[in-house]
């Protein structure tokens, strides 16, 4: 069984693989524009702050569960962030203070779900609104903008010609892929996604597990919001909104099963490029933004109705 | 099992070169793609979201000028008005496209700026329309814009307020719809309108509150104000849309006619209402002018011709 979920697997990604390539191919051949370092950089620097949510999302997603507060936590780890350096306080405290906030959240998250016996559905929801409207208080509705060069090279910055928001990604996937595939928890998280009965009975500590995924996926929000914020040179309270759906989107497009138990961060990462490389795309070719929805609608469908496709056949 | 997976990606992306085929060849729409009509310079224009009647004005009076020129002229903007983010990315990808110039209504007078600066390094000329770039913000980092072209919004809120003023006697309790705090726009307005208002010590404002320029948001917004302050007699919404939302609330309360309501951009919709009676005044915009005075300084500015700081387009109060 253990090799033929490995070829499910890695069939699975091959193909998403695949349609990324088949994408850039028909864009290459489009337009003159797609097919440049700079573009190429240029999609995955948008792409970053996505894909980063996205493998928070995706942990959460095979342990079974769902995090819809992430867009919420962007804000409000953002503005935390923001407002700190704002009062002159050491850059890497700020960032700090920011990643804690993020972290802290999740963990709420998860004691909610595990303790307070709530479906992840209802008790993210909540701190969705929540944390929403803490940010709001806490800025008053107001953007909080302008910071130091310092703080900006997290955006603007370059580490062997690589942008850093870029560098920050590849780093989150490398860690995030050996965390899922060779730890303890990685495994653990699989388990209790399969089926958290059986991972209960075979003395998986499931209950810690699950609320760590959430405080996991809440940090991972937060370095989002502190590269968005870096990027914008603002943070803002209505920052983030609906981002949770372009995490969750590109998780499935990359074959991770919303029911839980199989899922990969390789395919997450290549999934949440082929929004990207869609979106900008079609920026390139000018075509008009409804359109855009109605395609980046079509290929999340499409993604997903191929993935249930390959799995029937094992039922 | 993979040539299944193969057929169905191959669909998807064959799917997605068609709707971008079909879209190229398109006669209606803005965005036609360079190379289709090669030899003309292609000028952008970014809006904050193009399901708003007043950005579709904008994008209407651009597309006459762009015919009138002879340029290119591609539309594009955010889902959600309140996209900075994205709005910023849609930015980046003109940049990549090499487009000769940009023409752009800032989703947020600072987040902007950050782009500005890129648009300046590749020697892209900026032309800001009807919302401005944080002029402070824009100086930190070192951005510069050609021109700047849109209505004194802050005279607008004064024509607003003034009316209000002349309509209630000079006496009466008001309520305020803002659009998002922090939107230079809707600040502008506001303290026009407070700055008219606060000539008259009969007039007092008690309640002010954002429904993020949005028109559902200015229903429940102003329905909950009429539960909390039943004596307002007059409401200033910061554009049309909240105004509109808010006249469904007033209907929906049983005081239809008894509350003096002004908006801002003047919609078709608007203009409506004022004829109806349900509405009192809107303080009129020319979009359509924005549009067309940007892509016509964006060529000018093509053609090496010196242009304004500052291109004002008129604005007026319709009653």
């Amino acid at each position: 069984m253990k090799p033929r979920e490995f070829l499910a697997h890695s069939g699975r990604q091959f193909g998403t693989l695949v349609g990324l390539f088949a994408l850039c191919a028909v864009l290459w051949a489009l337009t003159p524009h797609f097919l440049t370092v700079s573009n190429l950089l240029n999609v995955a620097q948008q792409t970053s702050i996505n894909a980063v949510i996205a493998v928070g999302l995706t942990f959460v997603i095979i342990s079974g569960g769902i995090d819809l507060s992430v867009g919420s936590l962007v804000a409000f780890s953002g503005v935390v962030t923001a407002s700190l350096l704002q009062r002159a306080v050491p850059v890497p405290l700020a960032l700090l203070a920011g990643l804690v906030t993020g972290l802290a959240c999740g963990l709420v998250n998860g004691l909610l779900i595990t303790y307070g016996r709530l479906p992840p559905f209802i008790a993210t929801l909540g701190l969705m609104s929540v944390a929403r409207g803490g940010a709001l208080l806490y800025t008053d509705g107001r953007p909080v903008s302008g910071f130091d060069e310092e703080f900006r090279w997290l955006a603007t910055g370059e580490v062997l010609r690589v942008p850093v928001p870029v560098v920050i990604m590849i780093v989150v996937y490398v860690i995030a892929h050996f965390v899922l595939r060779r730890t303890p928890f990685g495994r653990y998280l699989f388990a209790i996604g399969g089926n958290e009965e059986a991972a209960l009975l075979s003395g998986v500590r499931v209950r810690l597990h699950k609320t760590v995924v959430y405080g996991v996926c809440g940090l991972l929000s937060a370095l989002a919001a502190v590269m968005l914020t870096a990027r914008l040179n603002s943070a803002q309270p209505i920052a983030g909104i609906n981002y949770e759906l372009d995490a969750i989107a590109a998780t499935v497009i990359g074959g991770t099963s919303l029911l839980g138990g199989q899922g990969s961060v390789v395919g997450t990462l290549i999934g949440a490029l082929i929004m990207g490389v869609l979106r900008n795309g079609l920026n390139l070719l000018g075509v008009s933004s409804f359109i855009q929805q109605v395609v980046i609608g079509a290929v999340i469908i499409l993604a997903v109705l191929l993935d249930t496709a390959f799995k029937r056949p094992k039922r | 099992m993979k040539t299944h997976r193969f057929l169905t990606l191959s669909l998807i992306t064959g799917g997605f070169a068609l709707i971008a085929g079909c879209n190229r060849t398109e006669p209606t729409s803005a965005a036609s793609v360079a190379g289709a009509t090669a030899g003309k310079p292609t000028v952008a224009l970014v809006v904050k979201t193009l399901n708003n009647p007043f950005f579709l004005d904008m994008q209407k009076g651009a597309e006459e000028a762009a015919r009138r020129f002879g340029v290119n002229l591609v539309v594009q903007a955010a889902d959600r008005e309140i996209d900075v983010e994205r709005q910023m990315q849609i930015i980046e990808n003109l940049i990549e496209r090499k487009v000769a110039a940009l023409c752009i209504t800032p989703s947020g007078s600072r987040e902007i700026v950050p782009v500005i600066v890129k648009a300046n390094q590749v020697g892209i000329p900026v032309v800001i329309v009807d919302t401005r770039a944080d002029e402070k913000a824009l100086v930190a980092a070192g951005g510069k814009i050609a021109t700047f072209i849109g209505s004194d919004n802050y005279d607008g809120g004064k024509l607003a307020g003034a009316f209000v003023a002349e309509k209630l006697g000079g006496k009466g309790h008001l309520a305020v719809l803002e659009g998002i705090p922090g939107h230079e726009t809707g600040d502008a307005r506001l303290r026009g309108f407070r700055e008219a208002v606060a000539k008259f010590p009969g007039l007092k404002i008690v309640v002010s509150q954002p429904a993020n320029w949005e028109r559902d948001q200015g229903f429940n917004v102003f329905q909950n104000m009429l539960q909390s302050n039943p004596t307002v007699t007059a409401l200033f919404a910061c554009n049309d849309l909240m105004a509109l939302g808010a006249i469904e609330a007033i209907a929906s309360a049983g005081k239809a006619g008894k509350i003096v309501v002004v908006g801002f951009d003047a919609q078709p919709e608007a203009r409506a209402a004022i004829t109806k009676g349900t509405m009192s005044a809107t303080v009129a915009q020319f979009a359509s002018r924005m549009g067309s005075t940007a892509v016509e300084n964006a060529v000018k500015l093509l053609a090496g011709e010196k242009i304004a700081d500052f291109t004002p387009v008129a604005i007026e109060l319709i009653k």
